[in-house]
């Protein structure tokens, strides 16, 4: 029995984190928030909170995806891939090639500022396809949260 | 305090019971130096340290510290109500004669509550290779694109690679759906609440948070090893906690809800 379960936790990690990003995600808006008058504000947080949530949807995440899959050594996928086919036809149907662009057009302004960085878009070489290839972003959902009753019925949808 | 620029940072409330040992040599946020200590108000205690207060909080550090004190808290046995972090109170008067006071009904609510519970979190990735090789089995259009890329020169083909980044990305978020799901269903049995976020990382598959008995913790472990070892290969899995209840505490400290037994 001892046996079988060290054989098992070499599949589950349970190291504990201290990575940055584990710790954001795990305190940063989270706990009690108290209201009293004696409550002293020190700055600096704010600013950290809004770029730890901010993930990039942009045409740069696209073509790295491509990429990825470009080089994919498809003669070594095994059987071990057929994983969840039947589920994976039902979704397909719903939400498999809607555009995501439309839906961030909105935010696009208000971080794309903060997200423009130096390596500027250049490398493909044909200038001609412009406007599409501006960077767009996307403020990640807030956390959704699933007070008391089963998360899962949340997602059905 | 106040007068020489030094306030309270304050980690969170915890029961009375624990002695001032028990703090006293956790690192501090904001100042290394400063001790940890306890400020004690009928039957309940906060747990504190002094901070400078020209000095912004947020640097990873001062993120860990907190933390590390409040887990450890957790840890203990007994417990804790973590504050949001970055909680700073004039000085230990003022945490016990306001803070203390002026909650006690919800902190003591908290407490009860939360008895015996502690939070743990799971954070499952997909193994991109993995993810992206069912991607291109499953989806016959994705191949296509990806043959149709093949024989063209590195700079061509660019609305193609934006179409198969596309539809990747797309593929992967239903699948994030599915396995989200299947997580909940495997693990919420054996906790007492759940709470879930998107991850925050393209490979990322979900962030979920439990909140287990101290008698179903093994169980609740057991069930995860269990998932981890299903999705070995397509799924990296790690467990982290026990945690104090971060995700939890709000709504153990309000009034009237009875979730409770």
């Amino acid at each position: 029995m001892t046996v079988a379960r060290q054989q098992q936790s070499q599949y589950l990690d349970r190291a504990s984190s201290s990575a940055l990003v584990d710790v954001v995600d795990l305190i940063l808006d989270k706990g009690l928030v108290i209201d009293v008058y004696v409550r002293v504000s020190l700055v600096g947080i704010e600013l950290l909170t809004i770029d730890a949530r901010i993930v990039v949807a942009s045409v740069d995440t696209y073509l790295r995806f491509a990429e990825a899959t470009n080089r994919l050594d498809l003669a070594r996928s095994g059987t071990e891939t057929h994983g969840l086919p039947g589920l994976m036809d039902e979704i397909r149907e719903g939400g498999g090639k809607k555009k995501t662009k439309g839906a961030l057009e909105g935010v696009k302004e208000s971080v794309s500022d903060l997200l423009r960085d130096d390596d500027d878009d250049d490398d493909a070489g044909d200038g001609e396809d412009d406007e599409d290839r501006e960077p767009e972003a996307e403020e990640r959902k807030r956390p959704r949260r699933t007070r008391g009753s089963p998360s899962h019925r949340e997602r059905e949808r | 305090m106040a007068e020489d620029g030094r306030a309270c940072y304050v980690y969170g409330v915890v029961t009375d019971d624990r002695p001032d040992e028990s703090v006293k040599d956790l690192p501090a946020v904001g100042d290394p130096e400063a001790p940890v200590a306890l400020v004690r108000h009928r039957g309940q205690a906060a747990v504190v340290s002094e901070v400078p207060v020209d000095k912004p909080l947020g640097s990873p550090e001062d993120l860990r510290t907190h933390a590390r004190v409040l887990d450890h808290l957790a840890a203990q046995g007994s417990p804790v109500l973590p504050f949001r972090f970055g909680t700073v109170v004039r000085d230990t008067a003022a945490v016990a004669d306001e803070l203390l006071a002026e909650g006690h009904d919800d902190f003591a609510r908290g407490l009860d509550r939360l008895r015996g519970r502690t939070q743990l979190t799971v954070r499952a990735r997909y193994e991109q290779d993995a993810v992206l090789r069912e991607v291109v089995t499953e989806q016959p259009e994705a191949r296509r694109l990806r043959d149709e890329l093949r024989g063209l020169p590195e700079d061509a083909g660019y609305e193609q690679r934006i179409e198969l980044g596309q539809l990747v990305m797309d593929s992967i978020a239903a699948k994030r759906s599915v396995d989200a799901l299947e997580l909940d269903r495997r693990l919420e049995p054996y906790a007492l609440a759940s709470v879930s976020e998107e991850s925050t990382s393209p490979d990322g598959l979900v962030n979920a948070s439990f909140l287990v008995e101290d008698a179903k913790r093994e169980a609740f472990e057991e069930a995860a090893e269990e998932l981890a070892v299903h999705w070995h290969g397509r799924v990296r899995m790690r467990l982290l906690g026990p945690l104090a209840p971060y995700d939890f505490v709000a709504d153990a400290t309000l009034e009237g809800k009875e979730g409770d037994e």
